[in-house]
């Protein structure tokens, strides 16, 4: 026999008791389909369970990013801690990855367009603003620096409020009052969506240097920085806490710069979880400081966005796992109605078997079949689970679920249900090989 | 030429603590072309002797050369190929495989050989053929008569050509006329092919086909009998 051949009769082999399994499987069609269901009940709700994990994950981060990316936002709960606007440049310099920064002023300030009046929420930035925080133009452009500087009254309209405004109608070039004062409008935000953080559709964006005014204070509450990358973000947001410590003059704590260095690195590290405290109240030693909040109350927090996404992108990830193996659980339930309809099978052909034997089948060939069998169970259970864990998700999402066909929860669906197909079809099928002839033979 | 030979065979079983012994000394040899009967009341190791001579089961003791080769001790893989190749199985209650077709069945131990393509289902058309059954290669076994089915069977064990056709109690579900059918096949088998074969039966009627009678009593040859020609 050539080489070729002995290739083409192992296939043949092969080939037959891939057709015994099916034969195996079809010689009891109403058994085979319980089995089936079993594994599709598992495969289904893991799909389906992990889709809906999924999708509200993807909603939090979509939410998160619309905030910006690498965003750090540096905020004083204290006047004593408030930031001078100039600050900010000092720190963009004096922070490695911070690319750029601007402060940020929040007020409100009595609106007056056309002949309505209402209460307005102004944000006070500089012109770094737009790519600090990700925002697109609608219409119109975003003030310059040369605006900043000059106190120029010039606004920029968030979403909402430009359409609101507009009517459907071009607003830019037109005029509206804050606190008396006449601002030109000189664009509109495009959308973020709702349910983000700041809510910046619904409020007016002007320089800082006229929010000061309209707020009536020279210091700034926040700073809104951005950094060059999700690494440089990190490394920023250490820097920034030793450099703002040492400058609210509260670093003592640490007795050398070089040995306090890696502890601080590391209470950094552990507290990353977004935000961190920069300080509180040393011990009362010194009674000069003015009035400071409560021991332990944070005065100044620096937050790293990207750490909040990852946060909320993790707690949902971990909700995601969870409902997955819950679901995994019937799938495993599914995997033993597997075993047991084997057992019964290997039980009930244990005649067959024998005559096979005798006929010259070797263990490797009943082993290979029973397993295929276990395989063709759990290989049609996965992919009708599949589609209807799918179409399960339809539904869900008709009754207003976000939802997101995962792809990694059809693998692991999958994996799952073939690993535990081929597992609880190992034990069937050893025992059934294992059988001597004789034994077999003599069962009748 | 001894297809068969036997020396100081025995098989022994442990049943719980008892040691049962099934065969006990068994010397035999069996020609090549020879037809055998093997009789004897239950329990009285017949069964045992040829689960032995086929290769199902090993001896505890003793020596078999199966066409010249030693097998007594030899693995369960090796020991399935050997079955393939010399030993034709042909089983009391046919055991044919329900969902295929004579043909499918015939071709069964050919696939567990390695054949592939027209020459397997030649040689078992050929097989077929020869228990004359060509009209009803496409027929499963539900629709064959017992007697049918169990020509299929032998077709089955013919197909591979074997040295030596195991049949254990061959027509012992089947009425006399299918017996005698039966019986005939094999005869001509023996005859025209020159094919070795070996029966286990306790019907004294059935032994008159065969060329010697060899009576089994607890473990033992009891005495072997020479059937006259007629």
């Amino acid at each position: 026999m050539d080489k070729k051949n002995y290739f083409y009769s192992i296939f043949v082999r092969w080939w037959f008791a891939a057709k015994m399994a099916m034969h195996g499987i079809l010689a009891n069609p109403l058994r085979s389909a319980l089995t089936i269901l079993g594994v599709t009940i598992g495969v289904t709700s893991v799909v389906s369970l992990m889709g809906i994990g999924e999708g509200a994950r993807q909603a939090v981060v979509a939410q998160f990013e619309s905030l910006g990316a690498n965003v750090i936002t540096i905020k004083a709960h204290h006047v004593s801690a408030e930031f001078d606007a100039e600050y900010t440049k000092e720190l963009v310099e004096r922070v490695d990855g911070l690319e750029m920064a601007t402060p940020v002023i929040q007020t409100k300030a009595l609106m007056r367009w056309r002949r309505t009046r209402g209460h307005a929420e102004i944000v006070g930035v500089n012109n770094e603003f737009p790519q600090v925080r990700d925002h697109g133009l609608l219409a119109g452009r975003f003030f310059t620096s040369l605006h900043v500087k000059q106190r120029s009254k010039v606004a920029v309209l968030g979403y909402n409020i430009g359409i609101e405004l507009s009517g459907g109608r071009n607003v830019v070039g037109q005029t509206l009052a804050l606190n008396g004062e006449t601002y030109r409008i000189v664009g509109i935000l495009s959308q973020k969506g709702a349910g983000n953080a700041e809510d910046i559709d619904d409020k007016i964006v002007i320089p800082y240097t006229s929010a000061q005014k309209i707020a009536e204070k020279r210091t700034v509450e926040e700073i809104w920085g951005k950094a060059a990358g999700k690494r440089e973000a990190d490394l920023a947001v250490v820097q920034l806490s030793r450099i703002i410590k040492k400058d609210l003059r509260m670093g003592q704590s640490a007795p050398t710069g070089k040995g306090g260095g890696p502890s601080e690195k590391e209470t950094v590290m552990r507290v990353s979880n977004g935000e961190m405290w920069v300080g509180s109240k040393p011990q009362s030693e010194e009674e000069s400081e003015p009035p400071l909040p409560e021991v332990g109350e944070d005065i100044v927090t620096i937050t790293n966005l990207n750490q909040l996404v990852k946060e909320a992108d993790n707690a949902n990830r971990v909700m995601t796992l969870l409902l997955g193996g819950i679901a995994a659980v019937s799938l495993l339930v599914g995997g033993l109605g597997i075993m047991n309809i084997m057992m019964v099978a290997v039980n009930e052909r244990t005649e067959e078997i024998g005559v096979r034997r005798a006929l010259g089948a070797k263990q490797s060939d009943l082993l290979l079949q029973f397993i295929l069998e276990a395989l063709y169970v759990s290989i049609i259970g996965s992919i009708v689970g599949i589609v209807t864990g799918i179409w399960g998700l339809k539904l869900f999402e008709n009754i207003g679920f976000q939802t997101a066909i995962s792809l990694k929860a059809i693998r692991i669906a999958s994996v799952v249900a073939l690993t535990s197909g081929l597992l609880f079809g190992v034990y069937p099928a050893v025992s059934a090989s294992s059988v001597p002839p004789v034994e077999a033979l003599r069962r009748q | 030429m001894a297809v068969i030979k036997l020396q100081d065979i025995a098989r022994s079983y442990k049943v719980g603590q008892v040691q049962v012994m099934a065969l006990k000394k068994i010397d035999l040899n069996i020609e090549k072309g020879e037809f055998v009967s093997i009789m004897g009341p239950s329990g009285s190791g017949k069964s045992t002797l040829l689960n032995v001579i086929g290769c199902l089961d090993r001896p505890t003791a003793g020596t078999y050369e199966l066409s010249g080769k030693r097998v007594e001790k030899l693995r369960d893989g090796v020991l399935a190929d050997i079955r393939n190749q010399f030993i034709g199985f042909v089983f009391q209650r046919f055991h044919l495989l329900p969902r295929l077709n004579a043909l499918e069945n015939v071709q069964l131990p050919l696939i567990y050989r390695g054949l592939v393509g027209k020459e397997r289902r030649n040689r078992a058309k050929k097989a077929l053929e020869m228990v004359g059954l060509s009209d009803r290669i496409h027929h499963t076994p539900s629709q064959l008569s017992g007697g049918q089915q169990q020509r299929v069977a032998i077709a089955r064990a013919i197909s591979m050509e074997p040295a030596v056709i195991l049949a254990d109690e061959p027509t012992g579900s089947l009425d006399s006329g299918s017996s005698k059918n039966i019986m005939g096949v094999f005869n001509q088998l023996n005859r025209e092919y020159g094919i070795t074969i070996i029966q286990v039966t306790h019907d004294e009627e059935m032994t008159a086909y065969g060329d010697r009678v060899i009576r089994i009593l607890d473990g033992e040859i009891e005495k072997i009998d020479v059937v006259n020609a007629s």
